[in-house]
């Protein structure tokens, strides 16, 4: 096939002159020609063309700055979970730490989340963590507090000077200057203050008044105070006036007395004049009130 | 250009210089395999923007090809076995103001016929016959840009233009 070889040549455009002529002559040949004339009919460029590269360019920022915004996304969601996570998180496991205080001749009676009762004296505070109260009974006392503990974990009571831990009893912590004393009225209490542990029973009494340690018996059920009436026994005179501050509200100076003589007795908290006569008879003293909340106790001898 | 081939087309003078020399080709190659409704235009953006993206792991040797494979993909990607339409141009009357309405009708008629054979071509045929004889590409060029020999290629012309010469056997040529 000589016509199909020329044909395969004419194709490649591989014709001698020779060749060229012999093919224009066949008879196929505007047939042949026509049909690659019309293929330029088609060419591409008519129709559709690439972009410039300027509008390249244009479009490129374009689409490349919808995939930065693509980018935020995701972040965004990643963020907000962390959020709500966090939130989460601090909403049950934060601390709530609550306070609770009583002013001069102020006591109140509190209910722990356990239903343990807590009577706080005058001037004193106490402060927990209501959240995790269920796992951990452990509260923070300044001052004089007396404790009805339900029946439950164990129970700490944390002071500056010592800690005070039960299981289900009612006690009594006083912790003032240079005063910490716990008298358990029921059950087992067990008192640290440093490196002294000591388990007190129903009746017993520990105080560390001035540094000096002492251990004793008491007959009564219940704290005085909350029947309110100060009790002491051979406590100074001093700690007897910070008392009698603490429940009236006034302020005590001494004058010509030896304030450390130990004082056995008590003080209603209800009649200032009842309590001053109360604490001055026996120890041969005298008192005066002046208007603005002060009283001064004179000694007569030295 | 030999230092051309280690220089990076991260570049942006580089870079256009590829852009200009290429986008024509890859937009035609596109728009003969796959007729002008898969949008040719934008596939060829993407592919470039695909080379810019990558710019650092394609040297410029290897960017045509790199060009054509990944343009070639992503229109692949969007057609599912559809079939091809090329537009042709239409007769433009000024080239034909001498000739009857007779004629004009019937070279309307064996261009629509040409189309439709184009299109029912086998991909590569298509490619092939039409970068050749439309774009005046030599066979080494087209045989380089599809990863195949030059036999091959003159192959694919040849039953390009038998088959087409066979379906416009009817028509009468003037």
């Amino acid at each position: 096939m000589i016509d199909e070889d020329l044909l395969k040549k004419w194709l490649n455009d591989d014709l001698t002159d020779a060749e060229k002529i012999a093919f224009i002559e066949q008879t196929d040949y505007t047939v042949n020609q026509k049909i690659i004339d019309s293929a330029q009919h088609f060419k591409a460029s008519n129709f559709s063309r690439a972009e410039d590269f300027e509008t390249f360019k244009t479009n490129y920022q374009k689409k490349s700055s919808v995939k930065r915004i693509n980018w935020i996304r995701p972040l965004l969601r990643i963020a907000s979970v962390l959020v709500i996570g966090l939130a989460i998180y601090f909403s049950f496991f934060n601390n709530n730490l609550v306070n609770e205080k009583t002013l001069a001749s102020e006591k109140s009676t509190i209910s722990l989340p356990d239903l343990s009762k807590v009577t706080l004296n005058a001037d004193s505070k106490i402060t927990y963590d209501a959240n995790s109260w269920d796992s951990t009974r452990r509260l923070k006392l300044e001052g004089e507090a007396y404790f009805k503990v339900a029946k439950g974990e164990t129970f700490d009571v944390v002071t500056k000077t010592g800690v005070v831990t039960v299981v289900g009893t009612e006690f009594n912590v006083k912790e003032r200057d240079n005063y910490f004393e716990v008298k358990c009225y029921e059950g087992i209490v067990k008192v640290t203050v440093d490196s002294i542990k000591k388990q007190l029973l129903a009746g017993d009494t520990f105080r560390i008044l001035n540094n000096k340690l002492s251990q004793d018996k008491m007959q009564q059920v219940q704290p005085q105070w909350i029947n309110n009436i100060s009790r002491f026994k051979a406590i100074p005179l001093a700690d007897v006036a910070d008392e009698l501050e603490r429940q009236y509200n006034i302020e005590v100076k001494f004058n010509n007395t030896d304030s450390k003589r130990l004082f056995s007795g008590g003080f209603v908290h209800n009649n200032l004049n009842n309590a001053l006569m109360s604490i001055t008879q026996p120890m041969d003293l005298t008192f005066k009130i002046s208007s603005s909340n002060q009283v001064l106790i004179n000694g007569s001898k030295n | 250009m030999s230092e051309d081939l280690h220089e990076s087309i991260c570049e942006a003078s580089i870079f256009e210089r590829v852009y200009n020399k290429y986008a024509d080709d890859v937009h035609n190659f596109l728009y003969y395999k796959y007729g002008s409704q898969y949008n040719p235009r934008d596939k060829t953006q993407d592919a470039f923007i695909k080379l810019w993206d990558n710019c650092k792991k394609v040297s410029f040797a290897k960017a045509k090809s790199f060009l054509f494979t990944v343009a070639n993909n992503m229109m692949l990607n969007e057609i599912k076995h559809q079939k091809v339409v090329l537009n042709h141009q239409k007769m433009g009357v000024k080239h034909y103001t001498n000739e009857t309405p007779e004629f004009v009708l019937e070279q309307e008629e064996y261009l629509n016929k040409y189309n439709i054979v184009l299109a029912s071509l086998k991909e590569e045929q298509r490619v092939a016959f039409l970068l050749n004889k439309v774009e005046g590409k030599k066979h080494s060029e087209i045989a380089e840009l599809l990863g195949v020999t030059q036999k091959v290629v003159e192959y694919r012309i040849y039953s390009a233009f038998k088959i087409l010469k066979k379906e416009l056997e009817g028509f009468k040529i003037k």
